[in-house]
């Protein structure tokens, strides 16, 4: 027998969420190069249907969808990608802390996270944008501190049981440092679950952003940001329906694309 | 009346045959054990039976339960009487248990969903409350099964597969891992059912259980029954060879070993006291270890043991009393085997960087390695797999070559070999004890064996039952 992969593979499924987000990702690099400007009015051409010169059409100031949705979803996926990484780090590095160390530790970051969590993410971020209207920062800043508390509740519990086991007592006695446990006994368990809390927190992050500019009190228009858009073509949606439908479609890539890739739940 | 009758009975996994032309019959009101070492094929046999093996595999021959027969891969047929019919009782019942869901419900539930005809809500939460009764589990109804000992778990188990009515059981593995009075108590419930108009299949490989459940025995050896016949007959007169390897490898058997003679102490413990919740586990005990000394500690389930035995290594902090161990060696100089030694090896990491990882920590070289599995007797190619991909014999053995690599002073083992089959039980406590004079290490056997511990150690300390909580 050769050496069996400690990790399940990929399934079906999950590659083809990859190839989504691939997608929606490579989307979000060509348009802004291509579509141009997108905050250059044309109100000689209002609302045209998809052609080879417009190939996602105008809105109704006449401004390049194409270039509108790019860089919609590039600002969607960069603040994705952005929140969860400064949610994950802290979120695992204090989990192992409480984990790890004294219950005081335990007690006190455990308290604050609690603290955090009673504090719905949404209205964490509406408070902060009442600090700066329409800028970019406060949904970065409100989602990473809404985030890290599923990152450390999580794996505070998985550390805590692990640290308690013989895998880790057999380490220790065999004279191995807190080091090596990490490596080797808590990052190979933790992986599988943060994959999936990561995907998830992008997938929140992506909702959020839309579901703020929606409701109006997220980024202020002309940014181009898929909820803001959604909002502004929403009137026009008897002329129009496919420009509506165009920033609802990138929305539901960059979600189904993430929720795929999170998987089915690992049953051992 | 004929509740099993298996006639020729196969199990291929693609080519190859794992379980070969087995026939067997089981009437009213008897019990039949096989008996057979961990990978002779008996759990499949009992899967097959039933109709559930594992995906890939594939069985043939036929299967005739209460008068009504099939082919082995009719399992449609056989699935309609599960439950309230025939029942498994699978091996680690708690498993087998729902954890999320409290005991009582659990038995409960089956009275009322399982059971033909079933019972009223009232009557079954009765019905199990009287059963929890009988089997000696009042206290624990409102537990979740996480809360339980192994022992309360097992017969939880068993009340649950009971409550369904079944009267064709089969068991796998019932007394695994468990101390001579769960063994016991086990056995008798298993009697019982056999007395009261039903019929038991046991699969087993403890020849103590097989013994005192009497009826028919058949001997296994690689998916073949090499033996048959009454209890008596087969263990007093064994004619296939295995089966005599089967009976002398019985702990029961084994003579008492030449003792080296003591060096200067290892390891002094003063006024060691331990509670746990309300019971005493032990108070006052005064321990001293000599380096090369083999020392015993035997009591049964819950009695604090393992405790002690960490307690010994410095992991479990004791209510009074104080541990002194050799200080002019490093800590990790004391070393400990577990019982369950998959739990003690990182799941994702194959064996060999396991055993690399001790080695480029010590500065070791891997000659080491290889010297220590030469001596072990096992193949290097193991070392490419996972942990969960060997046998637990195996597995135990990688684990002592791990702690040999640091020439420990003294090694603690915590029930090293209760899940093994006998066979590979007697190899594993002959390497371990060759081993450790070949080390010069001193030895703490955590053991509910007291025939393990009379063979292999000089002194034998034995823990009490919990005491009571005083009034």
């Amino acid at each position: 027998m050769t050496t069996s992969s400690a990790f399940k593979p990929m399934t079906r499924w999950q590659w083809a969420g990859l190839a989504i987000l691939a997608l929606t990702a490579l989307f979000s690099l060509v348009a802004p190069v291509v579509g141009g400007d997108p905050l250059v009015q044309d109100l000689d051409h209002v609302m045209v249907k998809p052609s080879a010169a417009s190939p996602l059409g105008t809105d109704h100031l006449g401004r390049s969808m194409l270039a509108r949705l790019g860089h919609a979803a590039r600002l969607s996926l960069l603040l994705a990608a952005l929140s969860v990484l400064t949610a994950a780090i802290p979120g695992v590095v204090l989990g192992v802390a409480a984990a790890w160390r004294s219950r005081w530790t335990d007690t006190m970051l455990s308290t604050i996270a609690d603290g955090v969590l009673a504090l719905p993410g949404l209205l964490l971020i509406v408070l902060l944008t009442a600090f700066a209207p329409g800028r970019f920062w406060p949904f970065y800043v409100g989602l990473s501190l809404a985030l890290w508390v599923e990152y450390f509740r999580v794996v505070r519990a998985s550390a805590q049981s692990l640290l308690r086991g013989p895998q880790v007592e057999a380490s220790r006695l065999l004279g191995f440092g807190p080091a090596y446990i990490v490596r080797r006994h808590l990052l190979p368990e933790l992986f599988p679950l943060l994959r999936t809390l990561m995907t998830f927190g992008a997938a929140t992050s992506v909702l959020s952003l839309a579901a703020l500019g929606l409701v109006g009190v997220g980024l202020r228009p002309p940014t181009p940001e898929l909820g803001t858009m959604m909002i502004e073509l929403l009137p026009h949606y008897q002329e129009a329906p496919w420009l509506i439908a165009e920033p609802i479609l990138i929305l539901l890539f960059a979600v189904t694309g993430l929720a795929l890739v999170a998987g089915e739940r690992e049953f051992r | 009346m004929t509740f099993l009758d298996v006639r020729d009975l196969s199990v291929h996994a693609g080519t190859t045959a794992v379980v070969r032309d087995v026939s067997l019959r089981l009437e009213e009101s008897q019990t039949y054990t096989l008996l057979g070492e961990t990978g002779s094929g008996k759990s499949l046999l009992a899967q097959a039976i039933m109709g559930n093996l594992p995906a890939g595999l594939r069985p043939s021959g036929s299967i005739t339960v209460f008068g009504e027969s099939s082919t082995a891969d009719e399992t449609v047929k056989r699935r309609r009487l599960w439950g309230h019919s025939m029942a498994l009782l699978p091996q680690e019942p708690w498993l087998a248990l729902d954890p999320t869901m409290r005991v009582l419900s659990q038995v409960a539930e089956t009275y009322q969903r399982v059971r033909r005809p079933s019972e009223s809500r009232e009557s079954a939460r009765k019905r199990a409350t009287g059963d929890f009764l009988t089997l000696g589990l009042e206290g624990a109804e409102r537990k979740l099964p996480g809360a339980l000992s192994g022992g309360m778990a097992q017969r939880t188990a068993f009340a649950a597969v009971r409550s369904g009515g079944a009267r064709l059981l089969i068991v796998d593995e019932p007394t695994k891992g468990l101390d001579a009075g769960l063994r016991d108590s086990i056995v008798s419930m298993l009697k019982q059912v056999a007395a009261n108009d039903g019929a038991v299949l046991t699969i087993t490989h403890d020849v103590a259980a097989a013994r005192s459940l009497g009826g028919t025995i058949g001997v296994m050896l690689d998916g073949e029954i090499v033996e048959q016949g009454p209890a008596a007959q087969v263990l007093a007169e064994p004619r296939h060879d295995y089966t005599r390897r089967l009976l002398a490898a019985d702990p029961q058997t084994w003579g008492p070993r030449t003792q080296p003679p003591p060096l200067g102490p290892v390891l002094a413990a003063n006024g060691l006291s331990k509670r746990f919740g309300h019971h005493q586990l032990f108070a006052n005990l005064d321990i001293e270890i000599a380096a090369d000394e083999r020392f015993a500690v035997i009591g049964p389930s819950g009695s604090g043991k393992t405790t002690l035995g960490g307690m010994l290594l410095g992991l479990v902090p004791p209510d009074s009393g104080s541990v002194w161990r050799r200080s002019d060696v490093p800590a990790w100089k004391f070393q400990k085997l577990y019982q369950d030694p998959i739990a003690a090896f990182a799941p994702r990491a194959s064996l060999r960087t396991s055993l690399r990882d001790v080695v480029s920590r010590h500065n070791l070289g891997w000659k080491e390695v290889e010297k220590w599995l030469d001596r072990t007797r096992l193949r290097a190619s193991l070392l490419d797999r996972l942990p969960d991909q060997v046998s637990s014999g195996e597995l135990q053995r990688i684990a002592l070559v791990r702690v040999l690599l640091l020439r420990p002073v003294l090694l603690v083992a915590d029930e090293p070999t209760s899940r093994l089959d006998p066979i590979t039980q007697q190899e594993t406590i002959e390497l371990l004890a060759e081993c450790l004079v070949d080390a010069g290490c001193a030895l703490v056997l955590v053991t509910h064996d007291p025939a393990i511990a009379g063979s292999l150690a000089s002194r034998v300390l034995t823990l009490n039952p919990p005491s009571p909580p005083a009034p």
